[in-house]
């Protein structure tokens, strides 16, 4: 065999096996989420059947059915852990967004004395674990009377986003050029007009991913909700879910199906902003 | 002092200075307080008594917090090293794909959906030994005939526990230094190669170094957020069996809901912030530095 052929040999080879690795490395990836969905949809017996079965044989939407049926039918209370959850990630998300577009705005655009300290600071307030930092809430919002409220899940949340929230938009902020507020204060804008007028709307989708990121974290988080909740008033859908799995009849079809619930947001949402987030994060990797 | 005019940058801090001192730093002075004295939930007025540094001797003198303690810092070094290499090798394999980039990123993106508690969760139906995925899949292979007790013997537990983790966490570093990728300019590797350098060589010496300062973006977001193995452990084992997978967090939780005693508890605490801490300014400190390295040759 001539070189040419064997060299075209390996490098044929070579991609196919990237083509292998790559297909394991997605099915890895994809094959929980597939499961928990198609575990949602079949009945019980074929959970738990052994031998285990493979291809479903039946498949309807039983569970959830029952789930939004209401408390009777055997479910938790989902509707109300959904609305718990929908009020408080959406009213801490558009708090957090404003306090962050301030702040971002500051460190993009002003110098001040200890700039990077403050922000340093900022992010050491949140790498606090969320369990360290209930325990001291715990009692103080037992003090205030605002455990198991909207509220309080809400002001611990904005809390949690904002030192994220300012890192990201921070980062948008760099990206719009500072000639262009300028050259609008110059034809004469005053500068709140200027930011509204000319870096608002460029740095608008940057923004919006950075409000998705902030609702993601408050729709997700557990350690804080756990214990800052006590019933339907406020629990949020983790701690619902948390709930459902300490029961002594393990539902796995019907913890399934709120599991399936609790993604298709986040889902959605994280599949908007997918382009803007990595930008945003990465902008000031090189820049600095 | 005269009254002058707040400047337009501390007006526009304010806001969040406000927020996160009131629901972060006052919250924790009162604890770091509470730590230094014998405070129980149920008995109100111990949080007047001052023990000075005695439940810091008590849990300095505690097998069971310095095993949580091992446990932890053992977790996130096998996480956070696999989920770098695997994030990598994940990372080199789609910017190598010559068709479907879109979809194989939005693939990828996948685990990160998922909140940490759902995680635990889903690991946890798919470890289980009697109905769980993977000893499905062993045993229909022939691979074994009994049932693996995954979350039911220690190690395997950690082992399980770590996969979640990984799983959970190894697509923030393939998306950013995926994105690292992207963003390199491409004539440093062909002159590399035209220099005669081996695949390994322009790898080492040519791309790792440019995507550097994205790895660590990737470990700083992470460090940020380290505390989510609390919610997946516990949903997965809550510590069991018998305190073989608590992890510091676990521990802290258990000390001050279940036992009531908020004073250990709150001193407990605070050796997973200054660990998370600690995790934080290291690779904050490194991004930094490759940062300023890199700005020298771009």
């Amino acid at each position: 065999m001539d070189a040419n052929a064997s060299a075209r040999l390996k490098r044929s080879a070579a991609t196919i096996a990237h083509r292998i690795g790559l297909f394991l490395a997605m099915l890895l990836i994809c094959l929980p989420g597939i499961w928990i969905v198609l575990s949602s949809l079949r009945p019980t017996v074929e959970i738990l059947a052994k031998p285990p079965v493979w291809i479903p044989q039946q498949v309807s939407l039983d569970a959830y059915i029952a789930m939004f049926s209401g408390v009777g039918k055997g479910g938790i209370p989902v509707l109300d852990y959904f609305r718990n959850s929908l009020i408080i990630s959406i009213t801490s998300t558009v708090i957090a967004i404003a306090i962050g577009m301030a702040g971002g705005y500051a460190f993009a655009r002003y110098r001040f004395r200890g700039k990077s300290a403050m922000f340093l600071g900022l992010m050491l307030t949140r790498t606090v674990p969320g369990i360290a930092l209930s325990l001291p809430l715990f009692f103080v919002y037992a003090r205030l009377d605002i455990i198991d409220t909207h509220f309080g899940l809400i002001l611990a949340y904005v809390a949690l986003n904002v030192p994220f929230t300012i890192w990201l938009i921070d980062g948008f902020f760099r990206q719009v050029p500072k000639d262009l507020a300028e050259a609008a204060q110059i034809d004469g804008c005053t500068r709140w007009q200027a930011f509204w007028q000319v870096e608002f709307p460029l740095a608008g989708p940057g923004i919006a991913s950075a409000g998705i990121f902030a609702f993601l974290t408050s729709w997700n988080e557990f350690a804080l909700a756990s214990q800052l909740t006590r019933s339907i008033n406020s629990k949020t859908l983790p701690v619902g879910l948390l709930d459902y799995t300490a029961e002594f009849t393990i539902d796995w079809r019907g913890m399934c199906a709120l599991a399936v619930v609790m993604i298709i947001p986040a889902l959605i949402l994280t599949f908007i902003v997918q382009k803007h987030l990595v930008g945003g994060l990465t902008s000031g990797a090189v820049k600095g | 002092m005269t009254a002058k005019r707040l400047s337009a940058p501390t007006l526009l801090l304010l806001p969040a200075v406000l927020v996160l001192a009131a629901v972060v730093v006052v919250p924790l002075c009162l604890s770091f307080y509470s730590s230094f004295t014998p405070f129980r939930l149920t008995r109100p007025e111990t949080f007047f008594t001052f023990i000075g540094l005695r439940n810091y001797r008590n849990i300095l003198s505690d097998a069971n917090f310095w095993w949580a303690f091992g446990r932890t810092v053992l977790l996130l070094t096998i996480a956070l090293n696999l989920e770098m290499l695997l994030g990598l090798g994940l990372a080199l394999l789609v910017e190598k794909a010559s068709r479907g980039q879109r979809l194989l990123r939005t693939i990828m993106m996948f685990p990160m959906m998922f909140s940490p508690i759902l995680v635990g969760f889903q690991f946890k139906f798919m470890f289980n030994d009697n109905i769980g995925l993977v000893n499905n899949a062993l045993q229909s292979l022939g691979l074994t005939r009994d049932a693996i007790p995954w979350l039911i013997e220690g190690h395997l537990a950690f082992i399980a526990i770590s996969i979640a983790e990984i799983w959970s966490s190894t697509s923030i570093f393939a998306i950013l230094i995926l994105a690292g990728l992207l963003a390199m300019p491409k004539e440093p590797v062909e002159a590399a190669r035209v220099d005669g350098c081996t695949p390994w060589q322009t790898f080492r010496y040519v791309t790792w170094p440019f995507i550097m300062p994205f790895a660590y973006i990737a470990m700083t977001i992470r460090s940020l957020d380290v505390a989510r193995a609390y919610d997946i452990v516990k949903i997965m084992t809550d510590g069991g069996p018998a305190g073989r997978t608590e992890l510091l967090w676990t521990l802290v939780a258990r000390t001050a809901y279940s036992d009531a005693r908020m004073g250990v508890a709150n001193a407990m605490a605070y050796f997973s912030i200054l660990l998370s801490i600690v995790f934080t300014v290291y690779f904050f400190k490194k991004l930094a530095a490759a940062r300023t390295q890199i700005g020298a040759e771009w």
